[in-house]
């Protein structure tokens, strides 16, 4: 493409699979109403689910800006939400970093496109940032909540200010193992149906 | 005849500041008194917008949740279930505020009323065009996958043969499959009635901030300083 | 008004679906019909004059494309949006809003027209193709006719010269067709240039003032009105065109059925048949009367006010039956519950002395979906066939692979197949299931006469093997090819299962 200018497709494209995304997230997410402790595991899960699209939105990436306008758009999607916009800003560098390393790869390369895949699953921590801004009240909540004791300290052991820095690392890890699996899966099918 | 429908700036200022206040516990009267007051805002406007069914819903899970919260556990109960729903209750009393505004807004909103929205506000085109996209195709991968669910019990193997991946897989892929079909055909369709060109996009319905944009905002701008402010005076 | 000179093209990364030195004039104000097989190139003429070759379907082109003076290649898509305008297959994937009303100003929001404009052109519109019932609508609510429908105001609204038509009736019923062709009559006595690829051509037939035919990326026949309305239907099918007159004989033949406001019914005289599968108690509504907690169950009773209440049917094995009715007349409803997708449903099954209700109906059916991509999950045709196995047995699947007609494909990926082949794929697990019911939801939507023969062809040979064969469709032609009976349902109700004459 001569061009470095998105087009409407790649507008579209970008839509379609921030939707994807969000909707692999959120069905995720609802998990944790079930029961507390998957909260735990949404560092870990997440990012793996949703390499899946991600595998194959990064096969459709072109140009500069595809993954900086959907990391615009997760922050957006979580506010709108009502999950908070505390961590929009990450949200958004993390897009723009992840975008940025892509680039270098010239969007081919896979070694940079699993590197990008991992920064930019760092977003998934940012839904844990509320949780530590508010550790306390949350905590309460939660004790108030009848969660017991143990499992608070446990929880809050695993998110507190000087461990959020372990969960985006905890993020990162699996996004780039996310990125292998979203890899083969990719493989399994859109290449082999020629789609991709 | 037009109904009273905000500004999805205004609409977006609600959340905002409703975001704020959730985080915070709320422990003097001034304070519950403030979250009950934009609990209440949101439901009153759906109900203004015609989604009575909605509001009432909402008015009546929000109420159970917050009268068994204070009262019921204030009597003292013990047992694991007592504690469980009145777990369950703190939860949705202390993040239902939020939950129903974000519902409120983004029913109530149509699509073409939030671009213009952002193009005052200065979002550029690409984003708001995406966001567009994204807001027509949750509808879609919801009929999508309602269709695929069908397929699945069609055979059954909604339990993927007992796998959890094979569970995912069935799920994903063919909506996956789908959304790039259809979003291919919708790319073709929407660029031959002109979508992307680089003129500043018009809006046949014009957004306008009036004064009762005006009144919400200020009444929740107020109710997030007080609320911020009761919790340090005590 | 558009003139295509010396074109040659071809797509990127395949071989076939080219044009070959590709001529043709078309005047203002003509309306034009394209037909042939499919992949004949007729979208491809199509997509070269409203843009979308080359500026968004890349491959190598060469030859001139003027369109109202412009040289296609050296214009940008949105230049051209407001000199021609399309109306494409699908109506669901064509829509960009969510609402009726965003998405009859969609285009002119995008070239920025005032806003007063904008609604002039929205009201103009929207009396003149009598949309006032649609608006402030949900674009998910509405019926594919509905759809196609709006999206033609939408193009409608940009006031272009030019409209394009690609296969506009392909997902419609008839009366959705019948909308369409009033639409398409607007356009042309507002002086509008018409190009209108098709298959079903009797609803064009007395709309297009020139007729092309196609083959292979080349004319190969060129009628004026007269001339095309002359040809005989056996000349039309030597040429590998649906007949131009079926559809009215249906209108006659079942219309009355269909339409009439007749209140006599077989109901009350069900024939038996022998060996035959029996349906009974089968009723289902989308509005449960509830108690506090539970559902109440749904029972003979209160059947009056029920979607679906059909007491009792005995359908014949080894025959193929076709199920018509009106839109929304419930045929969508039967099949569900006959698949038991419907849990609700209180349906119960006879076949061989063996009664199923409930969640073991699942077992006994199988439908072939509208868009079959819903169905397919593996990553290759015999896991997709063996997923359907109880026990897992290569050798029958390949066998019932190669007998489909889909040998040497066992490892291809069934989303890398063509629709037909898709379909089949579909046919194959549902053999390998065993199952005894076969459903089939519009089967020959959008096909042209050789895939809609092959379709009835197969049908025929799969009621062959004891089974029964349920058609819902519109297609006239589909009944006539294959059909032994046709079953008709309205309202809900069964109003009549009968040989077909």
């Amino acid at each position: 493409m001569k061009e470095n200018k998105l087009k409407a497709k790649d507008f579209i494209t970008i839509g379609i699979f921030t939707a994807l995304v969000f909707v692999v997230e959120f069905a995720y997410m609802m998990l944790g109403f079930i029961h507390p402790y998957v909260i735990l595991s949404y560092a870990a899960a997440i990012p793996v689910l949703c390499a899946i699209p991600m595998m194959l939105f990064y096969t459709k990436i072109e140009k500069f800006g595809m993954l900086t306008i959907m990391s615009v758009l997760i922050a957006i999607i979580m506010f709108v939400t009502g999950m908070g916009w505390i961590g929009a800003p990450l949200i958004i560098a993390v897009g723009v970093i992840a975008d940025l390393i892509a680039k270098k790869g010239g969007y081919k390369s896979f070694k940079s496109t699993v590197i990008s895949h991992g920064v930019f699953s760092i977003w998934v921590g940012a839904n844990y940032i509320p949780l530590v801004v508010t550790a306390d009240d949350y905590r309460k909540d939660m004790v108030d909540a009848g969660f017991s004791d143990d499992y608070c300290n446990i929880l809050f052991k695993a998110v507190n200010g000087k461990t959020i820095a372990l969960i985006l690392l905890c993020c990162f890890i699996f996004g780039v193992i996310g990125a292998f699996v979203g890899k083969a899966v990719v493989r399994k099918h859109f290449e082999k149906a020629g789609i991709a | 005849m037009r109904k009273l429908e905000l500004d999805p700036r205004t609409k977006l200022f609600m959340i905002f500041a409703i975001s704020l206040i959730v985080m915070v516990n709320a422990y003097t009267p001034l304070q519950m008194v403030i979250r009950i007051i934009v609990t209440a805002i949101p439901i009153l406007l759906m109900t203004l917008e015609g989604k009575y069914a909605a509001a009432i819903r909402f008015a009546v899970l929000y109420a159970a949740a917050f009268i068994l919260q204070n009262y019921y556990l204030s009597a003292g109960s013990s047992g694991l279930l007592s504690a469980l729903i009145t777990g369950y209750c703190g939860i949705v009393a202390q993040f239902m505020p939020a939950m129903i505004t974000a519902w409120y807004a983004i029913r109530t909103t149509k699509i073409n009323d939030f671009m213009s929205a952002m193009q005052k506000m200065h979002v550029p085109d690409g984003v708001s065009i995406s966001l567009a996209v994204v807001m027509r195709f949750f509808p879609t991968i919801k009929e999508e996958y309602e269709s695929i669910n069908d397929a699945m019990r069609m055979r059954g193997i909604s339990m993927g043969g007992g796998k959890v991946t094979k569970m995912i897989e069935y799920r994903l892929i063919p909506v996956m499959f789908s959304c790039v079909n259809i979003g291919d055909e919708l790319s073709a369709a929407a660029v031959t009635r002109g979508l992307g060109a680089p003129i500043k996009r018009t809006s046949a319905n014009e957004i306008k901030l009036r004064a009762i944009d005006y009144t919400t905002m200020v009444v929740f701008a107020v109710s997030t300083v007080l609320f911020m402010a009761a919790k340090n005076i005590g | 008004m558009i003139s295509i000179k010396d074109l040659n093209f071809h797509y990127k990364g395949s071989q076939d679906a080219g044009l070959h030195d590709f001529s043709i004039e078309i005047n203002s104000g003509e309306a034009v019909l394209l037909c042939g097989a499919s992949g004949c190139g007729k979208t491809t003429i199509l997509r070269l004059i409203n843009g979308l070759i080359p500026h968004y379907y890349k491959g190598e082109l060469s030859g001139s494309v003027t369109v109202n003076g412009k040289d296609i290649q050296n214009c940008e898509l949105y230049d051209l949006a407001s000199v021609v305008g399309t109306v494409f297959q699908n109506p669901r994937s064509q829509f960009f809003s969510v609402d009726t009303d965003g998405e009859i100003t969609f285009g002119n929001e995008n070239l920025g027209i005032e806003p007063k404009e904008i609604i002039r052109r929205k009201d103009e519109v929207v009396s003149e193709l009598e949309l006032e019932p649609l608006l402030g609508k949900s674009l998910f609510e509405l019926s594919g006719g509905e759809k196609q429908k709006i999206a033609c105001a939408s193009v409608s609204a940009l006031m272009p010269e030019i409209m394009l038509l690609d296969e506009p009736s392909s997902n419609l019923d008839w009366k959705a067709i019948d909308e369409l062709k009033k639409v398409i009559e607007y356009w042309k006595g507002k002086g509008k240039t018409i190009v209108i690829s098709e298959h079903r051509l009797w609803y064009v037939k007395d709309i297009v003032d020139r007729v092309i035919f196609m083959k292979n990326g080349r004319i190969e026949h060129e009628w004026n009105r007269e001339q095309f309305g002359k040809l005989t239907s056996q000349e039309l099918s030597e040429l590998g065109l649906r007949p131009t007159s079926v559809e009215e004989k249906y209108i006659e033949e079942f219309g009355k059925g269909i339409f009439s406001e007749d209140k006599s019914s077989d109901n009350n005289s069900i024939q038996r048949y022998e060996n035959g599968i029996s349906l009974k108690d089968m009723y289902f509504t989308y509005d449960i009367p509830k108690y506090f907690f539970r559902k109440k169950k749904l029972n003979a009773a209160d059947s009056a006010q029920y979607t679906l209440a059909i007491p009792e049917l005995d359908l014949p094995r080894g025959k193929v039956i076709g199920l018509i009715g009106k839109n929304g007349a419930g045929k969508t409803t039967f099949l569900r519950c006959i698949c038991g997708l419907e849990k609700d449903c209180t349906l119960k099954i006879t076949s061989d002395g063996e009664t199923v209700s409930g969640k073991k109906i699942v077992k006994k059916c199988y439908m072939v979906m509208q868009d079959v991509n819903h169905q397919l999950f593996t990553d290759s045709v015999r896991a997709e066939v063996m997923l359907s196995m109880d026990e897992e047995n290569r050798e029958k699947a390949d066998k019932l692979i190669s007998d489909l007609g889909l040998y040497g494909y066992e490892d291809t990926h069934p989303m890398a197949l063509s629709g037909g082949q898709k379909q089949r794929v579909a046919i194959a697990s549902a053999l390998a299931a065993d199952s005894e019911i076969l459903l089939f939801d519009e089967p020959t939507s959008g096909l042209d006469r050789a895939h809609m023969t092959a379709v009835a062809e197969m049908l025929s040979a799969l009621a062959k093997d004891n089974r029964v064969i349920i058609v819902s469709t519109h297609d006239p032609e589909l009944i006539s090819l294959c059909c032994d009976y046709t079953l008709c349902i309205e309202k809900g109700r069964l109003k009549y299962l009968r040989k077909c004459q």
